[in-house]
């Protein structure tokens, strides 16, 4: 083939695809970014995470999408940690370009990835849990923090209980300690005496010397805050190997895992924002949907798959409510739009945080909830006071 | 104090319920199985099977020998036995297998942690004190396995024939004996024996794609510093897990997790060719 021969074969090739390419672009669909633990300490949790962002993509796609566009998922592996979250958030920001991402990660994740939001400007809608206080102007949380979470067992156990002493176990990085430090301060606050504070790396499996130091401390209730998943399936079950019966509040543990943990899980008390049980319609319909969807591949919906949910719906609403999916303008709408979901009605607008109803539940011998309290509206105080917004 | 002591003596029952199929591969092949990981995680799987299907929890191990056993035979077969005398091959290789056979149990199980009851539950009061009556289970099983292999080396035919294939692999195939089924078999034995580890440590532990893994480093050390001895090896254990557990009890459980590494690594230091009798 002679030069010139190739060269107009390409220049018509060209041609072609720039006009078949411009109709696709006007229906582009919007990318929602999901890097999640598929994978490591999370990856019993994830599963249902996916699907709840699943479900909702779908209900939005079949009333006509998001400014006339389509939304699309995709789904990336962080491995629960920080090495994995720093791969998964490059490839999602500079190679899938997302538009936007809504996701529930490890502490040591999140704060890896936040460099990496700020240097794609990518808006991120955190929604785990999580220990408080991670302030980024691209990032918005509707999941609770330990001012939300904290208070209700302490409170429970100080004045149901009787406790006075209590012992703190956790995992070994950002939200194990976080919590931890924040529980030891509330305790202190309200007259109570923290006898013991241990902590295992996230990957760890071995409590027995924990909890031989939490047997010759005699506490009157324990409080832990492992990473979700595997280390509170480990610490459960070579506490309750030992025979610890003491009243157990757990920081970290959804409702998924209580049922997988069978009878070792019960007696288990638990603070959250998300209960299968919470009586309201709108939590009906969710959980209806998600069945009717899922069957009998349904993950139990939990805490922390809840809230990806309404977040995959705060994104449509602030995007509507900006007329565009620019960030700057998206970020700035998701502070003011509110979300009717299973929760109720979910703002971010207390400095990127939510005030958020919470309930206080112990898992009961076939793995179910019951709600003892709940507590409405309750503040997150303020997580991000040099956040403009 | 009682506490204490019974911590490590569960924790080195542990420790040497999980090296010994590891040592026995050691001490007839001569090489590292970097698969015995996967094996543990066979055997945990084998439990949660067994559990499924409504058996009682004794068969658990039984089943889980089974499968590491056939497993590992056909392995043997298949990737090891074109590796003799290239060890360091045989490395490389045995950790391929290992991550094949993690993926393969992810793809029919998923990534999930999954729950196997405990065959009993509950603490036994030793000398006042109430003590998990499941990790001293594993003492006693811990025993049985030194003692059941200790038996099989001495007492039998095939013993004989490893004991030969140990000493002088070359002379004993002079003799007539078989040393590629000696091979064989104590392979498919030693992942037997993971695979059992494995099914006792599900009550413990959380049954997940990766679980063995964490097991494979400290088993790996307690190997190399014990030479071929299964005496040694329950030393081992009983010394470098007491200092873990004293260390994890006394500074920090962070700290305590290194241990082991750093203890082997200084023995190996001292004393290159481990510690039994040569």
């Amino acid at each position: 083939m002679t030069p010139t021969r190739s060269f107009s074969n390409v220049l018509a090739a060209a041609a072609c695809t720039t006009l078949l390419a411009a109709p696709a672009l006007a229906a582009e669909p919007i990318k929602i970014g999901v890097p999640v633990g598929l994978s490591g300490a999370n990856s019993v949790v994830a599963p249902s995470v996916v699907q709840s962002a699943q479900l909702a993509v779908e209900e939005i796609n079949a009333k006509g999408g998001v400014l006339g566009r389509q939304l699309a998922l995709e789904v990336a592996d962080d491995a629960s940690g920080a090495a994995g979250a720093q791969k998964a958030f490059d490839s999602l920001v500079f190679q899938k370009k997302v538009d936007v991402l809504i996701s529930m990660e490890t502490s040591a994740a999140r704060n890896a990835a936040l460099p990496i939001v700020a240097r794609g400007k990518v808006p991120y809608i955190y929604t785990s849990f999580y220990e408080g206080k991670s302030c980024s102007p691209f990032m918005y949380v509707n999941a609770w923090v330990p001012e939300q979470q904290v208070p209700p067992i302490v409170d429970y156990f100080n004045k149901e209980k009787g406790a006075k002493k209590f012992f703190l176990i956790g995992s070994d990085y950002a939200f194990g300690r976080g919590m931890l430090a924040f529980t030891k301060a509330y305790i202190e606050k309200t007259g109570g005496k923290v006898v013991g504070e241990e902590y295992l790396p996230m990957d760890g499996s071995d409590w027995t010397s924990i909890i031989s130091k939490l047997k010759s401390a005699a506490p009157d209730a324990l409080i832990t805050s492992t990473a979700g998943g595997a280390p509170n399936v480990t610490l459960t079950k070579q506490l309750r190997a030992a025979g610890v019966a003491l009243p157990y509040g757990n920081l970290a543990v959804d409702e998924g895992t209580a049922k997988g943990m069978g009878t070792d899980a019960e007696g288990i008390y638990l603070s959250a924002s998300y209960v299968t049980g919470i009586d309201s319609a709108a939590n009906k319909s969710f959980l209806d949907a998600m069945q009717k969807k899922f069957g009998a591949e349904l993950k139990t919906p939990n805490d922390l798959s809840v809230p990806e949910y309404e977040a995959v719906y705060a994104y449509k609403a602030a995007a509507e409510k900006a007329s565009s999916t620019d960030e700057a303008k998206v970020l700035k709408a998701l502070g003011e739009v509110s979300v009717e979901g299973p929760r109720g009605k979910i703002e971010m607008s207390k400095q990127h945080h939510a005030p958020l109803t919470m309930y206080l539940g112990q898992v009961q011998a076939d793995g179910s909830v019951k709600v003892i309290k709940s507590f409405l509206n309750v503040d997150p105080d303020a997580q991000c006071p040099n956040l403009k917004s | 104090m009682i506490t204490l002591a019974l911590d490590i003596v569960t924790t080195a029952a542990i420790l040497f319920i999980v090296s010994a199929g590891l040592l026995i591969v050691f001490g007839v092949m001569k090489i590292i199985n970097f698969a015995h990981a996967s094996f543990i995680t066979v055997g945990a799987y084998a439990a949660l099977v067994a559990s499924r299907l409504g058996l009682p929890p004794v068969l658990a191990p039984a089943l889980a020998f089974l499968a590491g056993g056939l497993i590992g035979a056909a392995a043997e077969r298949v990737v090891v036995r074109r590796l003799y005398g290239r060890p360091l091959d045989a490395i490389l290789a045995t950790w391929g297998l290992s991550i094949v056979m993690g993926q393969l149990v992810t793809l029919a199980f998923g990534r999930e942690v999954q729950f196997v009851p405990a065959p009993i539950s509950g603490t036994v009061m030793i000398l006042g004190e109430g003590y998990s009556g499941y990790r001293l289970l594993m003492v006693g099983a811990a025993i049985a396995i030194a003692v059941l292999f200790t038996g099989l080396l001495n007492g039998t035919r095939l013993g004989l024939s490893t004991r030969a294939v140990i000493m002088n692999e070359t002379l004993a195939q002079g003799l007539g004996i078989d040393s590629a089924r000696v091979r064989l078999i104590t392979f498919g034995i030693g992942c037997g024996l993971a695979a059992i580890a494995g099914a006792l440590i599900t009550p413990l532990a959380s049954v997940d794609p990766n679980m063995g893994l964490s097991w494979l480093i400290g088993a790996f050390m307690l190997v190399m510093i014990s030479g071929g001895s299964l005496l040694t090896l329950g030393l081992s254990c009983f010394v470098l897990g007491g200092l873990q557990v004293l260390a994890s009890t006394f500074i920090s459980p962070i700290l305590g997790g290194l241990t082991i590494a750093v203890l082997a690594a200084v023995a190996l230091r001292l004393r290159p060719e481990g510690f039994a009798r040569a």
